[in-house]
């Protein structure tokens, strides 16, 4: 015999499953501190690449200045100015993503309390 | 009303039914205007400047993720500034690697909100991207609009800057970059239209959230307001060329544009809002409970008549509008079968099937 509540609870969770789970279920595997650590490294991995490109962009902005100016810098106050420039752009950046992961780890993690409970749910229709 | 209420349940129902084949006709159209876009306007490479490419990239982004459009379409601007120049490439592939490693990772369903800022950029109706995603999106919203502005200005300065570059000598390649960067950093008509969408998204999203009636209407035309006044000021200081008429024209679409959305994605009905207020042990709680309209719309049932004769049956077709809670009856489904209860319907994978729109 068909049991319409059920069919109506399989087919939202089935759906559940299908889009929104998937991803939800992937945050879900790790602890809290793992998730946001894994992220915020490859946050600091994302930060250097893009500053890399940063870095190349403003020397080849004005390459034959550069080249020229090369021998008359101080390039130890020009490299602890460079770096200090990463310092921030990681910092920042690493610190956005933290905030992001927390959030996006937290709806997860509400997100399939539901589902769980749910779950829960069907089974109880199952044994009615 | 009653009317336009019917067309829509229609509209959804068919959407529902053909979803199938929906949904890839509309990536393809939206590929085939995409590539022939970016064709039409830098096309420096011949070789996918073709209309059999763009028919064969759009039949691929069809049965693609919408990513993957994005993706395409990232590639093929940047072939034909590489066909233009390597610099300008190096310059596009910079911007662009910049904008996925810092931002598109985290959100990548935005991707096409990139992609379509451009677009309508290109057909003179930017205002509608800020509006919209305002209503539908959330406040990061605001930095995707932005990449999308960028990447219009990255290819308006490629085009308007392409006889210069051509024309600048082997042994130039530092002024090539030079030139591009220059054009896009020093772009004031850019960095006021990142400023005004920026505040658009923002101001549009956050009235719409609002308890208040006809919230989303006021976001409307508050988030065009704000949108018209940004940029009327920063074309007064800054004298960037605004056209007052096209941006008139533009605020009109908008609105126009942005109420089709209302009315497919918040269509309620004020004058039925019910105010509660109860408690339990915890708390005290103040509710504002807004009704949807909603009208089922009319569907063809057949009813068997004389059911007993096994040849020759009499059948007739009549078109009913069930109300809800109409009575069971036994309706015929030619692709189901036999099913109880006229007018009732299942929503699935949305959590967002009640009949109020609850606003705190």
């Amino acid at each position: 015999m068909l049991n319409e509540e059920r069919i109506i609870l399989m087919t939202k969770m089935a759906s559940y499953e299908e889009h929104e789970g998937r991803k939800n279920m992937a945050i879900g595997r790790y602890f809290r501190s793992d998730y946001i650590a894994v992220q915020v490294l490859k946050a600091v991995v994302c930060a250097t690449i893009s500053f890399g490109v940063l870095f190349a962009l403003f020397i080849f902005y004005d390459f034959e200045t550069f080249m020229q100016d090369i021998y008359k810098m101080d390039l130890v106050t020009f490299a602890k100015n460079a770096l200090l420039l990463y310092a921030g752009l990681v910092v920042v950046y690493s610190a956005a993503c933290y905030g992001v992961c927390a959030y996006k780890y937290s709806k997860a993690k509400k997100s399939l309390k539901l589902y769980y409970h749910n779950l829960k749910k069907l089974n109880s229709l199952y044994s009615e | 009303m009653t009317d336009l209420l019917e067309l829509r349940e229609k509209l959804k129902l068919f959407y529902s039914r053909n979803e199938v084949f929906i949904l890839p006709i509309i990536k393809f159209i939206l590929a085939f205007v995409v590539f022939n876009s970016i064709n039409s306007r830098l096309g420096y490479m011949t070789g996918i400047d073709n209309i059999a490419v763009v028919l064969i990239i759009a039949l691929l982004c069809s049965f693609l993720p919408v990513g993957v459009m994005v993706f395409l379409a990232a590639l093929v601007s940047l072939m034909h500034m590489y066909a233009l120049s390597v610099e300008v490439a190096l310059v596009g592939f910079a911007v662009y690697m910049l904008m996925f490693l810092l931002y598109l990772r985290f959100c990548p369903k935005d991707s096409i909100v990139v992609l379509l800022t451009p677009l309508f950029c290109i057909y003179k109706l930017p205002y509608i991207i800020p509006v919209a995603m305002g209503l539908i999106g959330g406040p990061a919203s605001a930095v995707s609009v932005g990449c999308g502005v960028i990447i219009y200005y990255l290819l308006y300065t490629v085009t308007g800057n392409s006889a210069a570059i051509n024309t600048m000598g082997d042994d130039e390649a530092v002024a090539r970059i030079r030139l591009i960067i220059d054009g896009i950093l020093g772009n004031r008509q850019m960095m006021i239209t990142l400023v005004a969408f920026t505040v658009t998204v923002l101001v549009v999203y956050m009235i719409r959230r609002m308890s208040m009636d006809y919230s989303w209407t006021i976001a409307i035309a508050a988030g065009i307001m704000v949108n018209l006044v940004i940029l009327l000021v920063g074309d007064l200081l800054y004298d960037t060329n605004l056209s007052v008429l096209n941006v008139l024209i533009g605020a009109i679409v908008t609105f126009l544009a942005a109420k089709v959305i209302e009315f497919f994605r918040f269509c309620v009905d004020y004058s039925r809002t019910e105010k509660v207020q109860f408690e339990d042990d915890e708390y005290y709680y103040y509710v504002k409970a807004v009704p949807k309209m909603t009208v089922t719309a009319q569907t063809k049932t057949v009813k068997r008549i004389n059911t007993q004769r096994s040849g020759g049956r009499n059948v007739t077709t009549e078109r009913t509008s069930a109300p809800r809670g109409a009575s069971r009856t036994r309706d015929y489904d030619n692709t189901r079968g036999y099913r109880r209860g006229t007018g009732k319907s299942v929503t699935i994978g949305s959590d967002n099937d009640d009949d109020f729109e609850e606003l705190f």
